[in-house]
């Protein structure tokens, strides 16, 4: 246990009641899931020490232990847990209500129908879990915390096991390509250099060289500058080609603390917390970070490298030109030398 | 001072700039060694809007450091948006339950080709037993 957690822990005897309360409810609806007091509590305790007080120096109070079990998605975590204990009547419920809504999520991410059904098959059998440790079988279900919804977290079960179905098939084929998105393929593509002639030319060239080098430290710059939440609004848009309604959905949440960040705090939404995101908003965030962005980026030129309005213009002119090409880009160090990813 | 004309076409060009700088910058942001991703859990109350702040701020932090994990949030909000009208569609349509085990042998079999008789085996003992229990039961 983390230093956090100890310090916490204590927190937890004194919700025994809350705890009781949501398990006597769930209970009420499902008694015949076997399901015991015991485990729930156990699973419900598990989840707040993992999200609530993990890495978490600061002081957290009663109410917000018994505020954050009251968010947890009760029911979803009831049958999932009495999915993972091998009850019967929970596997058959859960196969009514959530079966076919699997296979359609698996439909619209297959290339075929037999994938399909192959990724659902393969998600039951993992569900179910075939690993035993201890002698007791390791259901996928165990690590169903309640965070989400059971079937946002099937969603994302179903995504990594066709992503896991297809890697098993086509071993060179990259993340990106696999999942159809642009990335590393396109930055790549490789343009000639242009040949260099008389010493005019040279000269022109050295100059435009250094013109973009001070580009292109001035955006990774003013990019570094920004806030995380305006570098993922920027990520997502430009790099994961999500549509304003696809962001908008993402922070649509009444209760998302990143919806908190962009918004500025109007009367309206005070009174009305629950108002819709529109796509016109997110468009609104997006230009303000761009008119952020801008201004940095002619602060930095003309007061951090000194360079005159005109110079400023023949950045933002190479730039442009460049836009068709990589070599501005070629000297950018990775942001991270090692080579982690999955 | 700057007209307004100059200031987008500037900002255009600002946009052209930062989008191809990101697509880079992203081809090569892998992860921290000591860094994991995030899990299925995380990912979905992500997904979902249902993390707090002091978690979402770690979160965010790593979708900007981890060009994987940026890559499966973007995708699984796509999905999200795209079953969003299909959240409440709950069928039902058998009208009793059927044995988890049949279920799952019918998988197993299609999958490796053959019963996988050796998962089940613990469960067809506890059966057994209790069997056997129930038996004893009636006898006694």
């Amino acid at each position: 246990m983390s230093p956090e957690i100890i310090q916490h822990d204590h927190l937890l005897d004194e919700c025994d009641d809350v705890i009781g309360e949501i398990f006597a409810r769930r209970y009420e609806n499902a008694p015949n899931f076997g399901i015991r007091l015991e485990c729930f509590k156990e699973s419900l305790q598990r989840t707040v020490r993992k999200y609530l007080f993990a890495n978490n120096p600061n002081p957290v109070t009663v109410n917000e232990v018994k505020t954050f079990l009251g968010e947890l998605q009760a029911n979803d975590l009831f049958m999932a847990l009495a999915c993972s204990n091998g009850s019967e009547r929970a596997w058959w419920e859960f196969d009514q209500q959530h079966r076919a809504y699997l296979e359609r999520v698996a439909r619209h991410l297959a290339s075929s129908e037999m994938n399909a059904q192959d990724v659902v098959d393969t998600v039951y059998v993992e569900l179910y879990g075939t690993r035993v440790i201890d002698g007791a079988r390791v259901s996928k279900f165990s690590t169903y915390s309640g965070r989400g919804s059971l079937r946002g977290w099937l969603r994302t079960v179903v995504w990594h096991s066709l992503v896991d179905l297809h890697r098993m098939s086509h071993e060179e084929v990259s993340l990106d390509e696999m999942t159809e998105n642009v990335g590393e393929s396109h930055a790549q593509a490789s343009f000639a250099e242009p040949s260099l002639g008389g010493e005019e030319q040279m000269i022109d060239h050295l100059a435009r060289e250094r013109y973009r080098k001070t580009t292109l430290g001035a955006i990774e710059k003013v990019f570094s500058d920004l806030g995380n939440h305006e570098k993922l609004l920027l990520l997502y848009y430009h790099v994961e080609n999500l549509k304003l309604r696809e962001i908008a959905r993402l922070v649509e949440a009444p209760s998302s603390p990143l919806r908190d960040w962009f918004q500025r705090k109007s009367a309206q939404r005070e009174n009305n917390p629950d108002m819709r995101i529109h796509e016109s908003t997110v468009m609104r965030w997006l230009e303000k970070t761009y008119g952020k962005i801008l201004k940095s980026f002619r602060s930095e030129l003309l007061s951090g490298k000194g360079l005159k309005e005109e110079e400023l213009n023949i950045c933002l002119e190479i730039a442009t030109q460049d836009l068709a090409s990589p070599n501005l880009y070629r000297n950018l160090r990775p942001t991270q030398a090692s080579s982690n990813n999955v | 001072m700057i007209n307004k004309g100059q200031i987008n076409a500037e900002e255009l060009k600002i946009q052209g700039l930062l989008d191809r700088f990101l697509k880079f910058r992203n081809a090569n942001n892998n992860l921290r060694e000591n860094e994991s991703h995030l899990d299925d859990d995380s990912l979905t109350a992500f997904i979902e809007g249902k993390t707090n702040e002091r978690e979402l701020t770690n979160i965010i932090k790593h979708l900007v450091d981890c060009s994987f994990c940026l890559h499966v949030t973007g995708e699984l909000t796509k999905l999200s948006d795209a079953f969003a009208e299909d959240e409440v569609i709950i069928t039902q349509t058998r009208k009793e339950p059927t044995k988890i085990s049949e279920v799952l042998s019918g998988l197993l079999s299609r999958i490796f080709g053959t019963n996988d008789g050796a998962v089940f085996a613990h469960q067809q003992d506890e059966e057994k037993e209790a069997e056997i229990k129930e038996d004893e039961d009636k006898t006694s």
